[in-house]
């Protein structure tokens, strides 16, 4: 089995376009990082921000106040005012101006992940079928589910290897731009009782990253099952990448339908749960998982019969 | 007969309600080169790809070395090196990573193993180009590599000789003779150019629409038959030729080709009547003894439909 993924990463990583793909994603987060750093504002002094604060306070306490206000701004107009007093009480500065607006801007570029993953996942499978070496990698003694599963599992390497490659270029990208100041800088939240929180700004990023991971993980798995069933690359990889940027579309047309929660893309962004609220009332965090788990397992199911029961014909 | 490597017994495929494969059994004893002949769409490949596992089976069973390639299929195929059509390979990859890919799928293929069949092939100095600089010529014969790497006993070859000029064709045979000499592989090869599995093969079996109509060995497929051969004789003109013949030999079948005449008979009597058609100042320009080829007998014994 290790030899059969090391196969898979041979496959994949001696090919320029893996490479291109990783160097298209370091160029992004170049480009974004910088493009953040550049419109800073360079001329505040260390403390203005204080008096920013102090400015918004108000402006939240306004909106409490007025009763035309809908509960749900209200709020959050009582969280962030939570926050800004704890930024005050603790001198705690907001990540704007710092490296880890740039850091967490960079965080966005996860979806390109899920582009470059999902098209090398739709190549992996189909793309052994449409050059024929399909037949010699089949008569040799490992089972089907064997080299499926190695497939599968360099894929989401694959995709981990993008996420460590972008976590590290954009710490070091911001910290150099920022000489590495406000390095410890928490994250200040708050709990679900409405109390200010300190968090750790890493732990944090690399939640945002997991949690996206999953819609990665599932967009992944839906183009092997196109792969394995209908074995055109470019069906997987087109059907995938549509399904990723029409799903948005598709929510919002479905979103006054009950059943649309049981949709994929309805559950796909676990961080609904997190900040703000989720697609329709009453979806909760266990109920995303268990959709999402259902998905996986169904699309994995195909996968694996398509893929192990049928003919290698042409 | 010892232990068949392979063994088909009443094998069928159906696709829906077409039969593919109809009942299809042979048996290929150890050290034999087994010709599968037939023209396009007779289901050679279909028995092929049955027999590596790539196609199901409907009805019956294959066993490579006792074991049954569909329930058995790890230990059964481990037995078995392929090239199914083409040697399609990685062309991304160099031509030794392409071995190095196939060495890490069975266990025990080492470094010096690899080298080894990379020199058998005459490799040597292009095996870490990229495969898609490859002729043809040499893209079979990394074909025959990733076959041999891991010391198959049983050898599957379809139509191997698809695209390949007469220099690679040679070549090919010289290796397959070479192993079923030396290493006491079996091979099993298919093809439809009749010509190549006469040279190949000790057995063939002929496959039409499906079945086997027929497994003969080579030499009873070509049929050399001592006592009476036809021989053409070149030799004008034509009419006084064919009147000399019946002169001298009598009622024997003479016929006149497009550059002299054919003429049946047994072997001792070629003297004679050559001396004869001297006599007759015939001008004779060569004699030249006319095997029945393969082509004819599959004819004959598929009633005439076509071949390739």
């Amino acid at each position: 089995m290790v030899n059969l993924i090391r196969n898979e990463n041979m496959k994949l990583y001696r090919r320029w376009r893996t490479w291109i793909m990783a160097a298209l994603m370091i160029g992004a987060v170049l480009i974004g990082s910088f493009v953040d750093w550049h419109y800073d504002n360079k001329d505040a002094g260390a403390d203005d921000w204080k008096t920013q604060i102090t400015q918004e306070k108000q402006h939240w306490k306004e909106m409490i106040a007025d009763p035309k206000t809908e509960e749900g701004s209200k709020n959050y107009a009582k969280d962030q005012l939570a926050i800004g007093e704890y930024r005050l009480a603790h001198d705690i500065r907001p990540e704007s101006d710092t490296m880890w607006s740039g850091i967490n801007g960079s965080a966005q570029l996860i979806m390109l992940i899920t582009l470059f993953t999902v098209i090398v996942a739709g190549d992996s499978l189909a793309g052994e079928f449409s050059t024929g070496t399909i037949k010699l990698l089949l008569i040799r003694p490992a089972s089907r589910l064997k080299i499926l599963l190695s497939k599968y599992i360099s894929m989401i390497l694959f995709g981990l290897l993008l996420l460590i490659v972008l976590f590290v270029v954009s710490l070091l990208t911001n910290g150099l731009l920022y000489h590495f100041k406000q390095l410890d800088l928490p994250l200040v939240s708050v709990d679900s009782a409405g109390n200010a929180i300190e968090l750790s700004m890493l732990g944090n990023l690399w939640k945002s990253y997991m949690l996206n991971g999953v819609s990665t993980i599932l967009f992944v798995t839906l183009a092997f099952m196109i792969s394995s069933a209908f074995r055109s690359s470019a069906m997987a990889i087109g059907i995938s990448i549509f399904a990723l940027f029409a799903g948005a579309i598709i929510m919002e047309l479905t979103q006054p339908y009950a059943w649309s929660k049981y949709m994929l893309f309805a559950n796909l962004d676990l961080s609904q749960y997190l900040n703000g609220r989720p697609y329709q009332d009453g979806m909760t965090m266990t109920f995303s998982i268990l959709v999402l788990a259902a998905y996986f397992i169904l699309f994995n199911f195909v996968s694996w019969f398509f893929f192990t029961r049928r003919d290698v014909a042409a | 007969m010892n232990e068949p490597i392979v063994s088909l017994r009443n094998v069928t495929k159906r696709i829906g309600r077409k039969t593919i494969i109809d009942n299809v059994s042979f048996d290929v004893p150890k050290g034999e080169i087994f010709g599968f002949l037939g023209p396009n769409g007779a289901g050679k490949t279909t028995t092929i790809r049955m027999m590596v596992g790539l196609m199901s089976i409907t009805e019956g069973t294959i066993t490579i070395q006792g074991k049954n390639i569909a329930r058995e299929f790890e230990q059964a195929i481990r037995h078995v090196g392929g090239i199914v059509e083409n040697p399609e390979m990685y062309k991304f990859l160099s031509g030794y990573h392409n071995l190095v890919h196939y060495a890490r799928m069975v266990p025990g293929v080492t470094k010096d193993r690899i080298r080894e069949v990379v020199e058998l092939v005459k490799l040597e100095d292009r095996i870490h180009d990229k495969v898609k600089k490859y002729s043809l010529g040499m893209r079979q014969r990394l074909g025959v590599a990733q076959a041999l790497l891991h010391r198959p006993s049983l050898l599957i070859l379809d139509e191997p000789t698809n695209g390949l000029d007469p220099a690679g064709i040679r070549e090919l045979r010289d290796y397959l003779r070479y192993l079923t000499r030396e290493e006491g592989i079996t091979v099993i090869v298919s093809s439809h150019l009749l010509s190549e599995m006469e040279l190949m093969c000790d057995r063939v079996a002929i496959m039409m629409r499906g079945r086997i109509i027929d497994v003969k060995r080579i030499g009873e497929l070509i049929g050399t038959n001592d006592d009476a051969q036809t021989y053409l004789i070149e030799a004008s003109p034509s009419e006084l030729a064919i009147a000399a013949v019946r002169e001298i030999a009598g009622a024997i079948a003479v016929k006149p080709v497009q550059n002299g005449i054919e003429v049946t008979t047994d072997r001792d009597r070629i003297p004679d009547i050559l001396a004869h058609l001297i006599r007759m100042e015939v001008r004779i320009y060569g004699v030249t003894p006319l095997r029945q080829s393969l082509e004819d007998r599959f004819l004959e014994i598929t009633g005439g439909e076509r071949v390739g």
